[in-house]
């Protein structure tokens, strides 16, 4: 459908389509631009023949989020990953949004800077899938999410015509700030295709102080009087290892205390931490351990039947972990790690990671009926409860974001005001 | 809305007639002071009735023109809408009215070893909901970012009078991102009626130095070499020889040499101990980059008198001239140094008295246009040399405001910046928030959406025209 369009070995069609299925849904043709016009042509057609098309990186998540409605085409960026600029000095790079994390870093280490964002996914995830996703991690408290670290990018609307949004520079008034609806629209209004995200200098030092406890409880009494200090903490993870893990290698809960700058500056934040802690630390990593800690926690979604997302009030970590607990009620113990949860405690946002769940007869029922009930708690107290990423039938009876009760007609103005027909992402956010 | 919320009469209305941009002039049909959401909600819908449009208004510390009555409208002050509602230390929240004053947030948070972290200049005066509207920025947001960054959540009265609740720090909601969205939307969109922001801890230590240096350029210099090498600084600031020598005939005299061609401000903070390692290494960049002499404080006042010759900027100027244009460029960092240079030629060249005061770690500048506009022929230079250095600005991969807005006064330069298509999709998110055009009209975009004949920022939205990135 697409042949003609784009040259060969740029077009998949048949049942090779199937390696690109997003949430089990197959799609007819999968595109693989190398430009903005190239982007800007198949979308055009797209309007034109009336075809869905569904934005994706490098395809290392296309199991995650709501699963789109109808999917004709994939647009995939696997082939857009160059770094357009990249000038030190200014402390950011411009990347085409295929561009892998992991290749962003290898280019910046040397000139001793980095991209402080670590979302959830492996490191050769796109940059431009987890601006439209919206993905942070641990380093979000500290630095800030996608949202903080774009300064520009390109977008490509349905009718083929090119955005450029906000610049290069650090500080930009120059207009309404469209760059904001870039990250997290999940692909529904136009296909990100590079962006200029800031960049910060690499600590001298980077580490990690471990503290465990048998129980989930006091780590996270321990979690948010760390929380409290007035000290510069680059990462405050509280980690939960699954059943399978407790019994196998003995793992214990952990809270997990990442420290970021000179060297002078974090031996007294580790002295304070060390000071606020009733136990001494069970290890403290450094450099590369430390950072393959936190790729593992990174990564740790990888491979998982269900990833829920808790958010509240960091205050309330112990009410989220209570209601974490209740999702035990559908879990495989035995099977892969069990049921593993990582909190981001400065933020507030405790993910609830299943790597099999149980499947009894009703076992659709009633994983939605326990979900859609841990999300009505979690709104009650005035927090929100989303799904990462679930079995397709299971996200179609419960959804993966909650209610919307305000602004639901600006979103769908703002749907409308970029995608007229709603041919792109139809179904990925809640409302349009 | 009682007698006091509503003022009509000539004389009370003069206050209004114009915000920090005192170039232009226009008295409101009348102004309400709402006391909260609710009222708020009645008078848009009230006013909505007779069609009229409505200007939303801080504390009118503005500078491009944003809160003024260009059109037959009512303008809506929040300066009654200003108690802070709730402050939540644990979680380092707070939720205040629009009308608070940003000085007062972290001076209220200040108990609590807390503050709120982005400090216009006018940070005395100046509002939250007026900051929320333009996206403040200030010294300290090298380090902490701009307003977009600390508000996550918002209560806005619509055009037609209906409340919406957006974000909020525990909300995700597979939605845009709203309050992003609306922060920065200069009144257009709405009226935020509550606010939620995020406070951050008081660093413990903070070192301040004065390096002078007899050229500007070698000033910039020290700013690209302070910023490669990897240091952060809470702000880096530059102030030329012009504005040394006015301040220094002025009041507000700060001690800085009336010979040197720019003075650069440098602060650290964070945890005590290192704050001096870092100050050193600065030092060492500046006297690299040629510094005459560099001045540490050791006490707090002495580290006041440092700042004082970059606080007391503004005011000395309105002294050694009757007019003030300031612009508010954004440029790449390591473009400043040439930057400079281009603007000291074109003031030069227009016989213009250019003096620069900006926040040199953001590349934001802030080239002050001192003229008298009873002469004509010179008004009309310093328009021209206006758009010139605009252009510069904008030719070396910067922009046309870094954190003053566009207003009324910067419309005619959104060409430089945006392509018609690009203005076209902002008209069109306007359109969401605002489908009557009731909401501050006549702000931020041009009148035309195409760019008028002969002009052109040389870009074009068809793909087929594209060129590099940028």
């Amino acid at each position: 459908m697409l042949s003609g369009l784009l040259p060969e070995g740029q077009v998949l069609e048949g049942f090779r389509t199937e390696e690109w299925a997003i949430c089990d849904r197959v799609p007819e043709a999968v595109a693989f631009p190398e430009s903005d016009e190239q982007v800007a042509a198949v979308l055009r057609m797209a309007e034109v023949q009336g075809w869905t098309c569904v934005p994706v990186g490098k395809g290392t998540w296309l199991d995650g989020g709501q699963p789109p409605s109808r999917i004709d085409v994939v647009v995939s960026l696997t082939r857009m990953d160059r770094v357009v600029e990249y000038e030190p000095g200014d402390l950011n790079i411009t990347a085409e949004a295929g561009t892998g994390l992991d290749l962003l870093a290898k280019r910046t280490k040397p000139h001793g800077q980095w991209l402080a964002l670590d979302p959830p996914g492996l490191q050769r995830g796109s940059l431009g899938a987890t601006v439209a996703t919206g993905s942070a991690g641990s380093l979000q408290a500290a630095f800030g999410g996608p949202r903080d670290h774009i300064l520009g990018a390109t977008l490509v609307r349905p009718d083929g015509t090119i955005l450029r949004l906000g610049g290069k520079v650090v500080k930009n008034v120059a207009g309404f700030d469209l760059l904001k609806l870039v990250t997290g629209s999940w692909g529904t209004l136009g296909v990100i295709t590079s962006l200029t995200v800031r960049l910060h200098p690499l600590p001298a030092v980077d580490r990690a102080v471990l503290f465990n406890s048998a129980g989930d409880a006091p780590l996270a009494d321990l979690a948010l009087m760390l929380a409290q200090l007035s000290i510069p903490i680059a990462a405050l993870d509280l980690l939960v290892p699954g059943e399978a893990e407790r019994a196998g290698s003995g793992a214990t809960p952990l809270v997990v205390v990442r420290l970021a700058g000179s060297r002078a500056e974090v031996e007294e934040s580790q002295k304070l931490v060390e000071g606020t802690a009733p136990d001494r630390p069970e290890r403290v990593l450094e450099g590369q351990d430390a950072a393959r800690l936190f790729h593992n926690v990174q990564a740790v979604e990888q491979g998982a039947e269900l990833v829920l997302r808790i958010r509240m009030l960091p205050s309330r970590l112990t009410r989220m972990l209570g209601l974490a607990e209740e999702v035990r009620a559908i879990v495989e113990t035995h099977r892969g790690f069990g049921m593993r949860i990582a909190a981001y405690v400065q933020t507030g946002v405790l993910r609830v990671i299943v790597s099999r769940l149980a499947r009894g007869e009703d076992w659709l029922e009633e994983g939605a009926a326990l979900i859609a009930s841990l999300r009505r708690k979690a709104e009650e107290d005035g927090g929100s409860l989303t799904i990462s990423r679930g079995p397709s039938q299971l996200m179609q009876l419960v959804g993966a974001w909650g209610s919307m009760d305000s602004g639901r007609v600006l979103v769908q103005g703002l749907k409308r005001a970029f995608d007229e027909h709603a041919m792109l992402s139809p179904g990925r956010l809640e409302t349009v | 809305m009682g007698d006091d919320g509503v003022i009509t009469d000539d004389a009370r209305l003069l206050v209004y007639e114009s915000d920090g941009l005192t170039a232009y002039r226009h008295r409101p049909l009348a102004v309400v002071l709402p006391r909260d959401t609710e009222e708020t909600a009645r008078v848009v819908r009230r006013v909505g009735l007779e069609e009229i449009p409505i200007v939303p208004r801080g504390a009118g510390t503005g500078l491009s023109g944003g809160a003024l009555a260009h059109r037959p409208s009512i303008v809506l002050g929040t300066a009654r809408m200003n108690r802070i509602l709730d402050l939540d230390p644990v979680n380092r929240l707070a939720w205040l009215q629009p009308g608070v004053v940003n000085a007062d947030l972290s001076r209220a948070a200040a108990p609590f070893g807390l503050q709120y972290a982005p400090d216009p200049s006018s940070q005395s005066a100046c509002t939250l909901g007026g900051n929320v509207a333009e996206n403040s920025g200030g010294p300290h947001c090298l380090k902490y970012g701009v307003t977009s960054r600390y508000v996550t959540g918002l209560t806005i009265v619509t055009y037609r009078g209906d409340v919406v609740r957006l974000g909020g720090a525990t909300r995700e909601q597979g939605a845009y991102d709203l309050v992003g969205l609306f922060v920065g939307s200069e009144g257009c969109f709405g009226i935020a009626t509550e606010i939620e922001v995020r406070l951050v801890p008081i660093p413990e230590g903070v070192r301040t130095l004065l390096a002078i240096f007899d050229e500007i350029e070698a000033a910039g210099e020290a700013v690209t070499q302070i910023i490669g090498s990897g240091l952060l600084p809470a702000a880096l600031e530059i102030v030329d020889g012009e504005t040394i020598r006015a301040v220094e005939s002025s009041a507000f005299a700060a001690g800085y040499p009336v010979d040197a061609g720019a003075a650069l401000v440098v602060e650290f903070d964070g945890i005590e101990v290192g704050l001096d390692e870092q100050v050193a290494a600065a030092v060492a960049l500046c006297d690299d980059a040629g510094a005459r002499e560099v001045r540490t404080a050791q006490t707090e006042e002495a580290r006041a008198a440092l700042w004082q010759g970059r606080k007391k900027a503004f005011g000395a100027m309105g002294r050694i001239a009757p007019d003030l244009v300031v612009q508010d460029a954004t440029v790449p960092r390591t473009r400043l140094p040439e930057v400079l240079a281009r603007i000291r030629e074109i003031g030069e060249r227009y016989e213009l008295t250019v003096a620069n005061v900006f926040h040199a770690g953001d590349g934001n500048l802030h080239p002050n246009l001192l003229f008298d506009r009873r002469d004509s022929d010179q008004l009309a230079r310093v328009e021209k040399a206006s758009r010139e250095i605009m252009q510069v600005c904008v030719d070396a991969g910067g922009t046309i405001t870094g954190e003053h807005g566009v207003g009324l006064d910067k419309r005619s330069y959104m060409h430089m910046v945006h392509t018609s298509v690009e203005l076209e999709a902002m008209r069109r998110v306007k359109s969401v928030f605002d489908p009557d055009d009731r909401m501050n009209p006549g702000k931020v975009l041009p009148d035309d959406l195409e760019p008028p004949s002969g002009e052109n920022s040389g870009r074009d939205g068809s793909p087929e025209l594209q060129g590099d990135v940028g």
